[in-house]
Parts: structure tokens; C-alpha cells; sequence
């Protein structure tokens, strides 16, 4: 049974998560200041841990650097926060995912379990990965469509899918998937815009309502593989 | 004098600058000394001239002839140039007339005591004659000086009139007295941000100087108090001003005090009407907000209750039915909040466009994503080329904007309407294209869908202050861009969203290269 840490200070989010998670197979640990939180994660040992932003004693952002600064367990963001520059302050901190509030409970649920699943399975293997219709070998860089024809990617394209690969499930920002593939001296997110695009109509059956490489505006981009994810809500 | 009063003239002419009076010292006096050098050049050759004309004919004419001749030469030469070549000229002339004349002849002797007279009163006609004729000049130059000045006025008052608020009026201001008195010119404002800059100014004026070192401080009296301070530093200091230019500059200040009055006071009036404005508009909003959150909340808690009643016998079934009632009208309450939020933000006019650059067909995901749900049951079409550029635009507005118009689509057609979604490039803008065919707009004038709390129909199922397109509407022209209703060409609904495309990145253009 995988242990969740939720530090959320409203009771009435705090019972609701308590029990969407518990009837889902989850043991529930609470805490509802940032304190209490950062005990909890070290006394607990969780899995995952969920964290509002706006708490009583603290910014959740302050606790999600101090628990990242000594473990690598997998922290969801569920915040009423829109601004882009709060969520990518969040983000950069150490955070792996960002759940708007008013937030839909299978959506949430299905994005923690993804998390669970991907932190305990490890990173993913170099084998055969299969996004929508196209199934890619990454280790041999050779992607093949449905009928066996092959889909020609060049060389930047795939360093970029790799890099989503890396991440499954989770969202890269901007900033993060254009080190990983141009490296540290660039910085033009238009570019990558235009790389995804092209991705985008290589993989996607309809690129235009993207079902695998999704886009987090302002932030980046999460690659989804399983249909039954749940999209992300809209901005407000 | 005569100079000062040329001097005086050319530097409140504001249309034309003249040279600054610096200058103007340092070529004054060699202009003025060869003008006077050619009046008294004149004056010998009008001598000349007359003594040529009048020695072949005598004595046939008589001696007051010739003195009339004479005369007649003093008074042409006062004319053009003055005093002091007239009177020159005239003591000449009778010298010449007693020596050349009046016998004996070749002699200054006067043999007759009455041509001694003769000579005196044709002196002293000379005298009286340049004299008036200096005075008339004078005269005439002041009555141009004036004129001027009142022309100088008339474009001061015409153009502080024209100037919008008390900030153009200073401008206006400042660059006529620096023009007109050739020196740098600042007005400090009563009621401007820097009190301690008036401050300082108004200790200078209750110490009782208008001139203190090198600078006139000219105070701007409204009807009522002080409305600020011109303070001038002429190019060649304080003394640099005649007497009669710094009556003129207190002249100039007058308007410009009553201007500033006014202007205060319109600014004043329209703070007034902005605010009885806005306070309709915030009971106008607050109504429809109450109205447009309670009713979501009524079925929430309706619905919440009748879950938590422990002997209702609801079944699983139903059970569902009210949980997803009551996600959905929670939604709909998130939407209405955050478009409350955005109009709240826009109408303050704080929103600032946290812009950069943004791909069109991401943005139309991200909304149709959003709006899965709400979406249900209708039939949507995309079309966005693969090479559409990218906008500058902020993400969350552009969103926003194609959330509300999706979900007008959503809450006013029924399912099964087919809704399209374009874009592209039109010209120098991007056009982004919502077209339905359901039952259209029900206006007659669709830009009456624009305005705030217009709602498309009177069902009060339907959730929204009317705002949304008002705030797509501010949002899109934040942008610089617009959004326009019209009917689509299956009869339905069709919004079309305008945002400028700037110039690509370079970068974006090698891509776009690269990647095709």
C-alpha cells in the first residue's frame, strides 16, 4: 500500500482528498501546516506527497525545496494559483505536477497513481514505446506507423521525445526540455514550439487535438501514453 | 531706445526663433554702426544731391527755395534713417547754404542779419521735423511690438486650449516662454507628485524676489490659489530681461494660471463621473454576480444535502446523477469567478500583458481540452495549417477568450451543432474563427453581444453575468487586436478573433525550416 502525504490546511479539501485516496488504495497521511508537513514526510517516508501552496505557517513552495533537498518522492502541486510565474516558480523548486484547484478527483487520482507507478518502476527502459498509432524503438531511434511504414524523425525531434520519455507522465518545462536537448547555452522556447508541432504531426492521429504530447501553457509539455489519462483542466 | 526696442520685437516673435540675444549683442552693434554709417553716407549724398540741383538754378530761384530743397532732403533722410544723419544733415546744409548762397558768396559772413534768421528756423524746422519723425517710428514699432505680442497670446491661449490635460498645458507652455524669451523655461505644478520642488519654489517667492540669481520666478495665480510656478533661466541671466519683458512674461502667466485652473477642475469633474460611473456599474455587476452564484450554489447545496440525508433511499444511480451535478455547476461557478476575476482585473486597467510568443493551434487545444466536457454532444471541426506563425500574445487571455467563446457555443446551440474552429493568416493579423450553425446570434446588431451583462436570452438556466464576450472583447484589444460577431453562412453564430502577427523570431523562421 503506497503512503500519501497531503499538506492541505482546508478541512473540508483535507476530508475530501482523505477520502477519494483511502477508498483508492492509499494509506492518508495529513498534516496541515508546512511544519507539520515536512515532520510527517520524514517520519512517513511517502510515496507521494501532495501540497497546497497557500499554507498557514509557510509557502508551500519553501516546503517543496526542503523536502526536495533530500528526497526524491514524487510532489503534486494542488493549488488555486494561476499565475504561470507562481506555477513555474513551483516547478523549478522541485515540484513534478500541478493540480488547479477547483480539481477534478479522477483527474487527480489518475495523475498521483501515474506518478506512484512511474517512481517506483524507475526510469523507463530504452525498449519499444508505443504513442498512439506509432510504435518507437528508442534505443535504435526507429519509429514505425501501423502499416510498418516507417516515420522519418530527425535527429533533434527525437532528443526531444526522448526527453518527454524520460519524464513520462510528468510535465517538462520549457526551460528543462530545451537544456536537456539544445543544452544550457539556449534559450528559445519558439523553437522548441515549432519541434513540437512537427512532432506532434508525426505521432498524433489528430494534431490538432493532441491525445500523447500535451501542452501545459506557460510551463511545458507532459507526454501521456495511456488513453484513459485524464486530460488537464483548461487555465482559469 | 530704438534698439532695445528692434531688439525687443524679434524675440517675442514666437513663430520664427531669432538668434539668442547673446549673439545678438556680439553682432548687434557692428550691424547697427554700418547702418548708421550708410544713413549718414545718405545724408551727404542727398546733400549733394540737393546742393547739385539747386546751384545751376540760383539766383534765378531765390535763397527760401533753396532752404525748402534743403528741408525737404532733411526730411526724406529723417525718414529713412533717422535722427542723427537728419540732424547731421541739416547742420550741412546750412552751413552749405550760408557758404554757397547766402551772399557774400564763398563765405560763411552773412551780410543781410534777416538770413541769419532764415538759418536758424530752417535749423529748427530740421530738429522738429526728425524729431516727429523718430516719434511716429517709435510709435509705429510699438504699436507692431504689441500687435505681436497679442498674436503671441492669441497662440499661447489657442494652444493651452487645445492641450488636453494640465500636463500638455505645461508642455505647451514651456516651450513658448523658452521660444519667446530664449532661455530654458519649467513650469512646477501645485498639485504635481514633487510638492518639495513647489516647496522650495514658494519660499523663493515669500522671500519677495521674482528674480533670484539668474532665474525669474514667475507665480501662476488661479482664481482661487496658486496653481504653480514658471521658473525661466534666460540664456544671458536674469538681467538679460528688460523691464518690459518681464512685464510680458506676468502677462504671458495669467492664461496659462486660468488654463491650469480649468484644467484641474475638468480632471476633477471627470474623476466625479468616472466614479458615479463605476459605482452603477459595480451595483449592476454585483446584482447579476449574486444572481449568477446563487443559483449554481442552490443546486449544490440542494444537492450535497440530499446526498448527506442518511434515509433519502437514493440509489447508486442517482447518486451519481447529483455528484456530477454537482461538479458541473461548480465548474460553471469557477468559470463565472474567473471571468469576475479578469473583468475586475482589465477594468482597473491593471492588467499588464505578461506576452511572449504563443502557437495558435496550442492555445486551441488547451481551450478545447478544458472543455471537454461542456463540449459534449457537438460536432467540432479544426482546421489550422501546419505553418501558421506564432502570436505574442499572453496565453491565459487568449485562452480565456476561447474558453468563453466555446462555451457561448456550448450553452446557447443545441447537440449535434457542428462547431469549426479556425485559423489563419489574414494580412497582417492572425484571424482565429469560432463558427456554429446553430441558431445564431439574437440580436439584430451583433455587436450588442459585446456589451457587459447582455445576455443572449432571458433563461435563467443559463449561467454567466454576460461578461464573457465583453471580456473577450477587452482582452483581444489589449492585444491590439478586436473580435467581431457575425452570422455564420449555415445562419449560426460566428465570432472571428483578430490579434496582430508581428515579426517572426528569427529563430522560428530556421526552425520552421528545419522541422518541415
Amino acid at each position: 500500500m503506497h503512503v500519501i502525504l497531503i499538506v492541505e490546511d482546508d478541512d473540508a479539501i483535507q476530508s475530501v482528498l482523505r477520502m477519494l485516496f483511502e477508498t483508492n488504495g492509499f494509506r492518508v497521511v495529513l498534516a496541515g501546516t508546512a511544519a507539520r508537513g515536512e515532520i510527517n514526510a520524514k517520519l512517513h517516508k511517502p510515496d507521494i506527497v501532495v501540497v497546497d501552496l497557500g499554507l498557514p505557517d509557510d509557502d508551500g513552495v519553501n516546503l517543496i525545496g526542503q523536502i526536495r533537498s533530500w528526497s526524491p518522492v514524487p510532489i503534486i502541486v494542488l493549488s488555486a494559483r494561476t499565475a504561470e510565474r507562481q506555477r513555474l516558480t513551483a516547478f523549478e523548486t522541485g515540484a513534478d505536477d500541478y493540480v488547479l484547484k477547483p480539481f477534478s478527483s479522477p483527474e487527480l487520482l489518475a495523475r498521483t497513481r501515474a506518478m506512484v507507478r512511474r517512481h517506483v518502476r524507475g526510469i523507463l527502459p530504452m525498449g519499444v514505446l508505443k504513442i498512439g498509432a506509432v510504435s518507437i524503438d528508442m534505443s535504435r531511434r526507429v519509429a514505425l506507423d501501423e502499416r510498418g511504414q516507417e516515420v522519418r524523425m530527425t535527429p533533434l525531434e527525437h532528443r526531444i521525445l526522448e526527453s518527454l520519455v524520460r519524464h513520462l507522465g510528468r510535465i517538462v518545462t520549457h526551460a528543462a526540455l530545451i537544456r536537456e536537448v539544445w543544452g544550457p547555452n539556449c534559450n528559445d522556447a519558439r523553437a522548441l514550439r515549432v519541434y513540437i508541432g512537427s512532432l506532434r504531426r508525426k505521432l498524433e492521429a489528430d494534431p490538432s487535438r493532441p491525445k500523447h504530447i500535451l501542452t501545459e501553457l506557460g510551463i511545458g509539455y507532459r507526454l501521456v501514453l495511456d488513453a484513459a489519462y485524464e486530460p488537464v483542466r483548461a487555465l482559469h | 531706445m530704438y534698439k532695445g526696442g528692434a531688439d525687443s520685437s524679434a524675440r517675442i516673435d514666437a513663430g520664427a526663433p531669432s538668434p539668442a540675444p547673446v549673439t545678438n549683442r556680439r553682432g548687434g552693434p557692428l550691424v547697427a554702426f554700418k547702418q548708421q554709417l550708410r544713413g549718414y553716407a545718405a545724408a551727404f549724398a542727398v546733400t549733394a544731391l540737393c546742393t547739385g540741383v539747386a546751384f545751376p538754378v540760383y539766383p534765378s530761384f531765390n535763397i527760401t527755395n533753396i532752404a525748402m530743397l534743403y528741408l525737404l532732403g532733411t526730411a526724406w533722410v529723417a525718414l529713412r534713417h533717422g535722427r542723427g544723419p537728419a540732424l547731421c544733415m541739416s547742420v550741412v546744409n546750412i552751413l552749405l547754404l550760408d557758404y554757397l548762397f547766402i551772399p557774400p558768396l564763398f563765405s560763411f559772413e552773412i551780410e543781410d542779419l534777416p538770413y541769419t534768421f532764415t538759418l536758424v528756423v530752417m535749423l529748427a524746422v530740421a530738429v522738429i521735423i526728425a524729431h516727429l519723425v523718430v516719434s511716429i517710428q517709435r510709435h509705429r514699432e510699438r504699436a507692431e511690438i504689441s500687435a505681436a505680442r497679442m498674436a503671441a497670446l492669441y497662440a499661447l491661449s489657442r494652444e493651452l486650449s487645445g492641450a488636453l490635460d494640465a500636463a500638455g498645458m505645461a508642455t505647451v507652455a514651456v516651450r513658448h516662454i523658452s521660444d519667446t524669451f530664449h532661455a530654458t523655461a519649467e513650469l512646477v505644478l501645485a498639485d504635481a507628485a514633487d510638492g518639495a520642488g513647489l516647496e522650495a519654489v514658494r519660499r523663493v517667492l515669500a522671500s519677495g524676489g521674482r528674480c533670484v540669481a539668474d532665474s525669474i520666478y514667475e507665480p501662476l495665480r488661479g482664481s482661487r490659489d496658486l496653481q504653480g510656478v514658471l521658473v525661466v533661466h534666460p540664456r544671458g541671466g536674469a538681467a538679460a530681461l528688460s523691464a518690459e519683458q518681464l512685464q510680458w512674461l506676468a502677462t504671458l502667466a495669467a492664461p496659462l494660471a486660468l488654463a491650469l485652473e480649468r484644467a484641474q477642475s475638468a480632471a476633477a469633474a471627470q474623476t466625479a463621473q468616472i466614479a458615479s460611473e463605476q459605482a452603477h456599474m459595480r451595483n449592476t455587476l454585483l446584482a447579476s454576480i449574486s444572481h449568477d452564484l446563487r443559483t449554481p450554489l442552490a443546486a449544490i447545496a440542494g444537492a450535497g444535502s440530499l446526498i448527506a440525508l442518511s434515509d433519502s433511499g437514493l440509489d447508486r444511480d442517482r447518486r451519481r446523477t447529483l455528484g456530477h451535478l454537482i461538479e458541473r455547476k461548480a465548474r460553471d461557478m469557477t468559470q463565472l469567478v474567473s471571468n469576475i476575476l479578469k473583468f475586475a482585473e482589465i477594468e482597473s486597467q491593471q492588467a499588464r500583458l505578461e506576452t511572449d510568443w504563443q502557437a495558435v493551434d496550442e492555445l486551441i487545444e488547451h481551450s478545447l481540452r478544458g472543455n471537454e466536457a461542456a463540449l459534449s454532444g457537438r460536432r467540432i471541426a479544426i482546421s489550422v495549417p501546419a505553418d501558421l506563425p506564432l502570436i505574442l500574445a499572453e496565453a491565459t487571455l487568449i485562452v480565456q477568450i476561447m474558453n468563453n467563446l466555446l462555451q457561448n457555443a456550448a450553452k446557447y446551440t443545441p447537440p449535434g451543432t457542428r462547431i469549426e474552429i479556425s485559423a489563419r493568416v489574414d494580412g497582417d493579423s492572425m484571424l482565429i474563427v469560432v463558427d456554429d450553425d446553430g441558431p445564431g446570434l439574437p440580436f439584430d446588431d451583433p455587436e450588442r453581444v459585446f456589451e457587459k451583462f447582455q445576455r443572449g436570452r432571458n433563461e435563467d438556466s443559463i449561467v454567466g453575468a454576460g461578461l464573457g464576450l465583453a471580456i473577450c472583447r477587452a482582452a483581444a484589444r489589449l492585444h491590439g487586436g478586436d473580435i467581431r460577431a457575425a452570422e455564420s453562412s449555415a445562419g449560426g453564430a460566428r465570432f472571428e478573433l483578430r490579434l496582430p502577427v508581428r515579426m517572426q523570431p528569427q529563430a522560428v523562421g530556421a526552425a520552421l525550416g528545419a522541422g518541415a
